[in-house]
């Protein structure tokens, strides 16, 4: 199915069409689905999450907009953002780290002069430039909705200090994707 | 504390919410600042958009049925009748069939260009291609933002028994916005200043099927036939 029918059916949702919403969920629950269980890695949770993602896609369907988002990604956020709130509810409410470490980094190094040009805007790309282990808790923070504590414990560093890797790399990463 | 100074730890804040890494109550605080903090919102929004390339990674796998069922139960139950019926009826297949038809006709006759597809220097013309859930285009509606007119194609749609198709601006939030009836003649459809000044590029637009004379309450009240974007062309 196109973005373009997907936006369609959005937008009949925006207006309280409810075959529009029951096509909708038949062509995309299974993604969202598979987006609940890789974040909660539970099936019963899971099944809870996409009933929440669903409830919350018809109230907000208005919101959408075809030019700043493709409709296959906004639904994708609105699920993520689900199952990563369905996780950190059972988790502290606060973390004890220091209030956000310091982003610029102190030694840019040799590495950075030598950047590859070019095709540097996609992530892809730019997760490249990354260290190999900084990349991977990027990647593994978002596709697997892990809390700062969980990737301190995979990686065997200190709280503060994953957090400041971790802001370091987005920043890079920003710069990369602007150059 | 000026405001030079936090853009690289804005920026940094923006993806670690869209990582999902912060805690619950840090999660809270960020939705809260992106209401009133538009730049902030723009840096979130700018960091979904990229991260959006890793989606691929999630594998599709279908929910079992219970969890459609529960859904529509929550959505649906207490509020008893349904709109499915109007979507099955005759009035509506047999217009959008019209509109098929006629749309086909249009795009032989201008060979996939339509009126008012603007010239050279002026505002970009935005197009909107209507379309039903289970067909193709039903109608094309082009916004000339110079003269605040929407030139609707097919003309010749329109709906029997004595009702009105109204076009409707959706916006982000609120109740959808009437833009006015689709004329049944001429296809030309004049927007007040202000209305055009709220349709901007991606906007969603929508036709309902209305008692004759357009929604006697200001809301759609009738099923929604065809709705789509507007783009730049």
């Amino acid at each position: 199915m196109t973005q373009d029918i997907l936006s369609g059916l959005i937008a009949r949702t925006a207006l309280g069409d409810r075959k529009a919403f029951s096509v909708l969920y038949d062509e995309t629950s299974a993604k969202l689905f598979g987006v609940s269980l890789r974040i909660l890695k539970d099936r019963a949770h899971a099944e809870d999450a996409v009933q929440e993602i669903y409830v919350r896609i018809w109230r907000r369907a208005g919101s959408f907009r075809a030019g700043q988002a493709s409709a296959m990604a906004w639904l994708v956020t609105i699920a993520r953002n689900q199952a990563i709130d369905m996780v950190r509810a059972r988790q502290p409410e606060t973390l004890d780290y220091d209030d956000a470490p310091d982003v610029a980094d102190p030694d840019p190094g040799p590495e950075a002069a030598a950047v590859l040009r070019g095709e540097g805007r996609r992530i892809a790309t730019c997760l490249g430039e990354l260290e190999a282990g900084r990349a991977a808790a990027v990647v593994a923070a978002y596709v697997e909705g892990l809390s700062y504590q969980e990737l301190a414990e995979q990686n065997a560093v200190p709280l503060n200090t994953m957090r400041t890797w971790l802001r370091r790399s987005l920043v890079k990463l920003r710069e990369c994707m602007s150059r | 504390m000026t405001p030079g100074a936090h853009i690289p730890d804005d920026n940094a804040l923006a993806g670690e919410y869209v990582l999902g890494v912060l805690p619950h109550a840090e999660r809270r605080s960020v939705e809260e600042r992106m209401t009133r903090d538009s730049e902030f919102a723009a840096l979130v929004a700018s960091w979904q958009a990229d991260f959006s390339h890793l989606d691929d990674s999630y594998a599709p796998e279908a929910p079992p049925q219970r969890v459609k069922a529960a859904i529509d139960a929550r959505l649906f139950v207490e509020t008893g009748t349904s709109t499915g019926g109007l979507w099955g009826s005759l009035v509506f297949w047999r217009g959008l069939a019209f509109a098929a038809i006629a749309v086909a006709a249009v795009l032989g006759i201008y060979g996939g260009n339509f009126p008012g597809a603007g010239g050279p220097g002026e505002a970009p013309v935005l197009v909107a291609e209507l379309a039903a859930t289970d067909s193709g285009v039903g109608l094309i509606a082009a916004l000339d933002p110079a003269d605040g007119a929407f030139t609707i194609t097919p003309a010749a749609f329109s709906p029997d028994d004595g009702k009105s198709l109204e076009l409707w601006l959706v916006p982000g939030d609120g109740a959808a916005v009437s833009l006015g009836l689709v004329p049944t003649d001429g296809g030309r459809l004049v927007l007040d200043r202000d209305l055009v000044n709220r349709v901007s590029d991606g906007a969603l637009l929508a036709v309902s099927l209305e008692p004759l004379g357009g929604s006697p309450t200001g809301v759609a009240t009738g099923p929604v036939l065809l709705s789509g974007a507007l783009l730049k062309k």
